[in-house]
């Protein structure tokens, strides 16, 4: 707790954390280039910096000089709200995160049902900017985000629940704290952990509209989806608070099923600081490998997925996960 | 290979002449023709054109200006092939083939637009390579290439 | 009656002339205008959709935004200044549109094309079906898994091999896309040194991708959701629209025009069918990567036994007016990689056509789409455009 004070401890940590971030991410999107490249045969940004370095800078520079236009007949609040409210609910969830033991913004005792509602809320600047874009490709766009929305909250919420009923606890700190020793929950208890950890990733890729979910910005179908109307610096923020939702939910996956910060070695904060980072770049990285493999579902099988797979599943993995703690606490008579 | 029950049914049931490139079927017993030849087995269309001739004289007579509407339909059970024609003059309409061939449909849009038959009984003969306002039928012999139309030229 | 026409259709044929009016969906209908600016119509493009929530209630399309008179031109040009206006109809796999015009102007003329020319002419057509076919697979992709994610990838991997094959053109034409490669008469240039070392390379090496293709896509669950049972076409229907190519294969009717019309040396090699039967996207899309086997086997087969001759059957062109046929008529049609595409020519004696229709396959397969779309979602709407493998430019002319 820094200076002792709650608040003085929210805003500089916050502010340290988010700027992080901001930095983190856009070197994320070099990385991404690069692998992507290497996967198509091709090398990615390369000419830019060394190697590329620089990309990220010269695309926010481009970014900035474009043309900021808004339609005629777009409704203006939602239309130029909606790229802030977007980057705002992604970076909100970070509040929550225990990057290492003592290093979280708001240690939250409810810190599982704080993240799961900001993420909900990752729906309504998707909204925004499809009802607001006054573009029927947009339109459509919206309404398909609203539907996987929606949907894809009820597996998140279930299989967020499984770490929460094995640890006994909804303080992300104390969920990790559970984990401690190597006991992740992804493998130990065999079964409702992994089951769970792969329902997570899933809708939360559902949740983030990454490939095999992007029908909300689909692009070979409707052109932009959402982002259709928008240019430069807004388009840039939509862009921008959608790998920040990628990587912050593979950090919540780390912290929730991998141990957060927990590895060999001392309890060294700078230590356990390496280990987060390592683990969410790794599911990070497994991510964007799904990404540049797949193709994306259409959407009514999007919708069969969740209600009719992930649905009882998650309901399956939550009973689970309730059995294991009962029968590991049964003392003996 | 053309097929020969076709050229008989040219021959016999409609008294046609049956030269190389098919026989020359009057406008009025086209539905029929075609009719006839779809039952017959001849269900593929290839294609369905035309080309325009300008008025011209042949020997001592004049002929007016007209369109020689070419068809050509395939049996690909039994691998035959069968083309047929039309001739009309100027100005008469062609029955349309839409409601025996689903492909005529769209072959006859595009000779409308470029050549300029009629297709009578239609369901819906609109341009479809040009736009909806354009004049004339580029096709037409005596139609020069830099014919100004505004505002495309 | 036909008996390919007895099977009963599918489902009744949707009615490509709906009276929009009288029709009464769940909600409002929205009409979608899926512009000619768009990134996946394949190229220009209009489609108008009417949209009952994501179902499509009717499709009209719009073509004519590629249309650059081809037809006219060629009758204000003779017939040796023809070939490279054709070639840029077709112009993802230009050999063929050459192919099937100058096939026309030499049955005219009545003149005898050598073997050699006949070789190498089946050599060029064939590796031009795996140069398209790859396009095709790849842009396939593209539109499936959007131009962030995976059909990038694919798409990547098919362009790279498609580049293979485009070097092995500009080492015998000069040219990477628009060839002018066809003469009345043969061929106009003949097979460099070392090329058939080349081409056994690049066959080689793109029969050994393919098997990685068919594994990223064929057995991907999502890939497979995606395209089976999606846009069947009736047998009937395919027939009356005069679908060929691939897109009447995958139905189950093996009309392959190397086989019942042989042309160039396909009577002196077998075209083993490439066929499906269900009709629907996924079975072109397996008639399609059969029919990229068959043509790298074929391709390799030929370019051992090419005879040496000549590659000119008549005497070299060297003026415009060089090539005047006597008065007649002739249509020949040849196996596109879209479908049949032929030539329908006219002469009066004089060195221009007096009317040169082309026969595009695509456009055959786009009027397809009024009876396609009506029952689909949006994605499907992409996914079955780019099934029928249209291309704008042949479609319009």
């Amino acid at each position: 707790m820094l200076f002792d004070s709650p608040v003085l401890h929210a805003l500089i940590l916050g502010l340290v954390i988010c700027s992080a971030l901001m930095g983190v991410t856009s070197y994320f999107i070099w990385f991404e280039r690069r692998f992507a490249g290497r996967m198509q045969g091709r090398i990615g940004p390369e000419h830019v910096g060394f190697k590329g370095l620089l990309q990220p800078i010269a695309d926010a520079f481009k970014l900035l000089i474009k043309e900021d236009i808004t339609p005629r007949n777009a409704d203006r609040v939602l239309f130029n709200l909606a790229p802030l409210l977007a980057v705002f609910v992604a970076l909100l969830t970070l509040a929550v995160l225990p990057l290492a033991s003592g290093l979280v913004i708001a240690d939250l005792d409810v810190g599982v049902l704080f993240f799961l509602a900001a993420g909900a809320m990752t729906v309504v600047p998707t909204w925004m900017a499809g009802w607001g874009s006054n573009n029927k490709y947009a339109l459509i766009g919206g309404m398909r985000a609203i539907a996987q929305s929606v949907a894809y909250g009820v597996p998140l919420v279930l299989a967020a629940l499984v770490p929460v009923i094995l640890a006994g606890s909804m303080n992300l700190s104390e969920i990790v704290a559970a984990q401690a020793g190597g006991h992740w929950f992804a493998f130990w208890p065999p079964g409702p952990g992994f089951l769970g950890g792969i329902l997570f990733v899933l809708a939360s890729l559902a949740e983030g509209n990454r490939i095999p979910f992007d029908i909300p910005e689909a692009e070979s179908e409707l052109v932009s989806g959402i982002s259709t109307e928008y240019t430069g610096m807004k388009f840039g923020l939509f862009y921008l608070g959608e790998y920040v939702h990628s990587l912050v939910g593979a950090a919540l996956f780390t912290t929730l099923f991998l141990g957060g910060f927990d590895g060999p070695g001392p309890d060294v904060l700078a230590l356990q600081l390496f280990w987060f980072l390592l683990k969410t770049s790794v599911v990070s990285v497994l991510l964007l490998w799904v990404r540049w493999t797949y193709v994306r579902l259409r959407s009514d099988q999007l919708m069969t997925l969740c209600w009719k797979y992930l649905l009882p599943s998650g309901l399956g993995v939550v009973v689970l996960a309730a059995m294991w703690v009962w029968f590991s606490q049964e003392a003996p008579a | 290979m053309i097929g020969p029950d076709a050229l008989l049914l040219a021959r016999e049931r409609f008294g046609l002449e049956t030269p190389e490139h098919g026989p020359t079927i009057p406008r009025e017993r086209l539905g029929e023709f075609a009719r006839a030849l779809f039952e017959a087995g001849y269900v593929y269309l290839v294609y369905v054109s035309a080309m325009h001739h300008p008025a011209d004289k042949q020997g001592e007579t004049e002929r007016p200006a007209r369109y020689t509407v070419v068809y050509r339909v395939r049996d690909l059970a039994r691998g035959l092939e069968f083309p047929f024609r039309c001739e009309v003059p100027l100005g008469t309409s062609v029955p349309s083939l839409a409601a025996v061939w689903a492909g005529a449909d769209w072959q006859e849009r595009e000779t409308f637009d470029l050549v300029g038959p009629v297709f009578e009984g239609h369901p819906d003969l609109r341009r479809i390579m040009l736009p909806e306002d354009w004049e004339g039928h580029p096709l037409h012999r005596d139609y020069a290439i830099n014919t100004p139309h505004r505002p495309w030229r | 009656m036909n008996a390919l026409a007895l099977t009963p259709p599918i489902a009744p044929r949707a009615n490509p002339y709906l009276d929009i009016e009288s029709y009464e969906g769940q909600g409002d209908l929205m009409v979608l205008n899926m512009g000619p600016q768009h990134p996946s119509t394949h190229g220009v493009l209009r489609l108008k959709l009417w949209l009952d929530g994501e179902v499509v209630v009717k499709a009209v399309p719009y073509l004519g935004y590629l249309h650059r008179g081809v037809e006219k031109l060629l009758e204000k040009l003779t017939y040796v200044q023809s070939t490279p206006i054709v070639d840029k109809n077709d112009y993802v796999s230009s050999m063929t549109n050459e192919l099937a015009l100058v096939m026309a102007f030499e049955k005219l003329e009545g003149c005898e094309i050598p073997r050699r020319a006949r070789y190498i002419r089946t050599i060029c057509a064939e590796m031009q079906r795996v140069a398209s076919h790859l396009l095709w697979l790849g842009t396939f992709a593209l539109d499936m898994g959007g131009a962030l994610g995976g059909g990038t990838t694919a798409f990547m991997y098919c362009l790279r091999e498609r580049e293979r094959i485009l070097d092995l053109f500009e080492e015998l034409s000069g040219a990477r896309f628009h060839y002018h490669m066809m003469q009345v008469g043969g061929v106009r240039h003949d097979l460099p040194a070392g090329w058939d070392a080349h081409l056994k390379r690049v066959a080689a090496d793109i029969s050994a991708r393919i098997p990685e293709y068919e594994h990223m896509l064929s057995e991907n669950v999502i890939f497979r959701a995606r395209t089976r049972g999606v846009g069947r076409i009736d047998k009937l229907l395919a027939q009356e629209l005069g679908l060929s190519g691939p897109n009447i294969r995958a139905c189950g009717i093996d009309h392959d025009l190397r086989r019942s019309q042989p042309y160039a040396a396909y009577d002196e090699i077998e075209v083993r069918p490439a066929l499906a039967t269900e009709g629907d996207v996924y079975a072109r899309y397996q008639v399609r990567l059969a029919e990229m086997r068959e043509s790298l086997r074929i391709a390799l087969a030929l370019i051992d036994g090419v005879p040496a001759g000549p590659i000119m059957g008549r005497k070299p062109i060297e003026t415009v007016n060089a090539v005047k046929p006597p008065a007649g008529e002739a249509y020949v049609a040849i196996d596109s990689p879209r479908g049949e595409l032929g030539a329908w020519v006219v002469s009066d004696g004089s060195t221009k056509p007096y009317r040169c229709k082309l026969r595009p396959p695509s456009y055959h397969a786009l009027s397809a789409l009024p009876y396609l779309l009506p029952g689909v979602t949006i994605p499907d709407v992409v996914v079955i455009l780019g099934s029928l493998d249209p291309i704008m430019g042949e479609a319009d002319r």
